[in-house]
């Protein structure tokens, strides 16, 4: 045998297994998508996407939709893709703050688990492990029956400085404002005064500072004034205000914990990484414990940890789904009625799956975008 | 120095060191005795922990008929004959083995007290987890092939069981089940994963990448319910059991982690090892059996024990498909109206077990990786 005639042979190889594999593959789903259609076909129905257009007819205790008139609470009468929606909406606002807060939380514990205090080393210590070597589930529930519903009722629930905090939910003060010229005064205001925030902007934030306050003048003159909308107790709720339900915030407060002492551990291994020449060097400039972690320590680390992260906040958005233990109406929990109500639980399921897919590229992809930004250039 | 001077050098050093440093220990001091002693005199006085002891049954074994609890214990005894095997393989029985052996006989000796009925069955229990972890340090034959003798176990474990039906399988039972089947099969399952992300053969490597990154980016519960939801539509003429469709879900799910792990260690060898086993001629298949598994493996270990601890802190999201695991058996206790004050004593009971079961499967991934870091060439 000759040498081409060899390497034929091989290439003839090559192709034959990448085609059987990929005819083996397509075989194993031919067969799945058969036995679904004849599973489909035993019970009456076929399958398709229609029960998205049809009305709900259930209510969701809260979520919002946004429809031709705005964002507006979902109604019965409302379609399950818009049940969907809310559902949706519903998990991105609990994963956006508790991303937020875990992230100050677990930087907290991270810097803690170094402190040179023993016990507060030892506290956080605990705390992490205590977090992480038992369940979510049993957490949120912990905090759901034993700390939320805990609280005392609506008549007799304390109030800090107009919130109202009771087992029937959370009420805090919104501020209002009011409207007319001055409130689009105001707006430009706040929009010069974050411009002198961006580095772009640096060379002239006197300017904008300046014009900032001189518009805010102007707004006032104008008319425009803020006041607190205060909530006040009814009977079974409270009324005006922003009203947080008792589902969310157990939610939030389990996720936030649970995530923080990940994040906790990954920030305290990134600051052991450091260079203790890093210390070393900010110690002999004579800056204080503290200025060496801000000013020094903490930027190469959030440098580096970007990565891991991001890991930890893909799992915040998909432990999200364990609100159905608590009845909270996230995505899965929306799904989980809709497929009850219809009957369509498979394609429900692909269109769940479809949805948390996304949601975790589009959580990688902004990961890689603050990663790329916080990466200092030239630097390996 | 004397020892008070070591003392106060400690105290100085480690409370005491700055002004911020000082307040700071003589805010929490006073607070963290207050819980404490919150807590104990709470525990000792106003918690009543009779519910513990009178639903210990339906908490560990859910709706499990109780003329065949023995059957029960004979599981019992056989995990924990299996947990000492591993145990052997990266403790050995020190000073602190047997401190920790002791304290756990105290704790036995206490629940004794509210629960007289099980103790010679829990004693037994715990003298075969002791007994298989002396047994492993004398044989080492039995702790070098700890992976066939764990699927060996799991088979019988099964065995045992299924004459009382899936269906009725229930509390930690339940839960330590699906730990086990789960972090067994995900093994296997990872390995083949990880080759296949690494394959030659381009098709091959996009359906595994495409699988894993898949089961990576979606929530386990949805992935649990969509396999409980498709089998009756695929397979009409079999049912199958509520218990193993939760187990194939759990399992697929996890084994897409596992390859990550794996794939992680296999990153590690380096391409000599490959180089040098193909120059000895060995196929490719011996060649990933002898040369690169093993080392691959060491790495992956402690990853992959780590996803042991996840699979069995997940393990209670099988209620989402009706089965009744610890956590949710400890809901149903409490569900009972006349139990309803006691949602503290039930919460801090299940708290303890899931964190007594997680920080020794924590500790024991910490202490193989200390022992298999030891004969690693840095």
């Amino acid at each position: 045998m000759t040498v081409s005639n060899s390497l034929r042979w091989r290439r003839l190889r090559r192709t034959s297994v990448q085609v059987g594999v990929l005819g083996i593959a397509a075989l194993l789903l031919v067969l799945l998508g058969l036995a679904v259609r004849n599973g489909f076909a035993e019970r009456g129905v076929s399958f398709s996407f229609d029960f998205l257009w049809q009305r709900a007819g259930f209510e969701i205790s809260e979520g919002r939709v946004l429809t031709w008139s705005g964002f507006t609470s979902f109604g019965a009468d409302m379609a399950n893709w818009q049940a969907l929606a809310a559902g949706l909406g519903n998990t991105l606002k609990v994963a956006v703050v508790a991303v937020l807060l875990s992230t100050l939380l677990g930087v907290a514990l991270g810097v803690s688990r170094l402190s040179t205090n023993w016990l507060i080393r030892k506290l956080a210590f605990t705390a992490t492990e205590f977090l992480r070597n038992t369940p979510l589930l049993i957490q949120l529930t912990f905090w759901y029956v034993a700390v939320v519903l805990q609280l005392p009722g609506l008549r007799d629930a304390p109030h800090f400085w107009g919130a109202i905090i009771s087992r029937q939910g959370l009420w805090l003060p919104r501020p209002e404002f009011t409207s007319g010229p001055g409130l689009w005064l105001a707006l430009a205001a706040v929009v010069t005064l974050a411009l002198m925030l961006m580095r772009r902007f640096q060379p002239w934030r006197r300017h904008l500072a300046g014009a900032g306050v001189a518009l805010l003048a102007l707004a006032f003159v104008l008319g425009f004034r803020i006041h607190l909308d205060l909530p006040e107790a009814g009977r079974f709720r409270a009324s005006g205000g922003v009203a947080i339900s008792p589902e969310f915030t157990a939610l939030l407060i389990a996720l936030t914990a649970n995530t923080a002492a990940y994040i906790g551990e990954i920030i305290r291994g990134a600051i052991e990484a450091v260079p203790r020449g890093q210390w070393e060097a900010a110690d002999a400039i004579g800056l204080s414990r503290r200025h060496q972690l801000r000013e020094v320590i903490l930027p190469q680390v959030f440098r580096v940890v970007m990565p891991s992260l991001g890991n930890q906040y893909l799992n915040l958005a998909k432990n999200t789904s364990l609100g159905i233990a608590i009845g909270y109406p996230d995505l899965f929990n929306v799904y989980g009625t809709v497929s009850n109500q219809t009957g369509r639980s498979l394609e429900g399921v692909l269109i769940a799956m479809g949805i948390y897919l996304v949601l975790s590229w589009v959580i990688s992809l902004l990961v890689n975008v603050a990663n790329n930004r916080l990466k200092i250039p030239g630097v390996r | 120095m004397s020892p008070m001077q070591k003392k106060i050098r400690w105290l100085h050093v480690n409370l005491f060191a700055k002004p911020a440093d000082a307040l700071l220990t003589l805010v929490v001091v006073p607070l963290l005795l207050w819980a404490v002693w919150a807590f104990l005199s709470w525990a000792l006085t106003a918690a009543d922990w009779s519910v513990v002891f009178n639903s210990l049954k339906v908490l560990m074994t859910g709706t499990f008929p109780s003329s065949k609890l023995w059957l029960v214990w004979i599981v019992a005894g056989m995990i924990a004959a299996l947990a000492g095997l591993a145990t052997s393989a990266s403790i050995p029985f020190g000073r602190t083995a047997a401190v920790i052996a002791v304290l756990c006989y105290l704790v036995l000796v206490l629940a004794i007290f509210g629960a007289a009925h099980i103790a010679p069955q829990a004693l037994l229990v715990l003298a075969a987890f002791h007994a298989a972890w002396l047994i492993g340090l004398r044989v080492p034959v039995l702790r070098e092939n700890l992976a066939p003798i764990a699927f060996g176990t799991l088979i019988a474990v099964l065995v045992i069981l299924s004459p009382v039906g899936p269906s009725n399988w229930g509390g930690l039972l339940l839960s330590i089940l699906i730990t086990l089947t789960a972090a067994l099969l995900t093994i296997p399952l990872g390995i083949l994963l990880a080759f296949g992300r690494q394959s030659k053969i381009a098709s091959l490597r996009a359906l595994c990448t495409g699988y894993i990154e898949v089961m990576r980016s979606v929530p386990l519960i949805l992935v649990v319910f969509c396999i409980w939801v498709a089998f009756p539509l695929v397979l009409p003429k079999f049912p199958i059991p509520d218990v193993v469709r939760g187990l194939i879900g759990f399992t697929l799910f996890y084994s897409a982690y596992a390859a990550e792990f794996i794939r992680s260690g296999l990153q590690s060898v380096a391409k000599g090892q490959t180089e040098a086993a193909e120059s000895l001629g060995l196929s490719d298949f011996d060649l990933k059996r002898i040369v690169i598994l093993p080392q691959a493996l060491r790495v992956a270990v402690p990853g992959l024990v780590g996803n042991i601890l996840d699979i069995f802190n997940y393990a209670p999201l099988v209620f989402i498909i009706g089965l009744t695991d610890f956590l949710r058996a400890g809901q149903m206790i409490l569900a009972n109206p006349e139990n309803s004050a006691r949602t503290y004593e039930i919460y801090v009971f299940m708290f303890l077990t899931y964190f007594v079961v997680g920080s020794i499967i924590t500790f024991q991934a910490r202490r193989l990786e200390q022992k298999l870091n030891k004969g690693v060439r840095k």
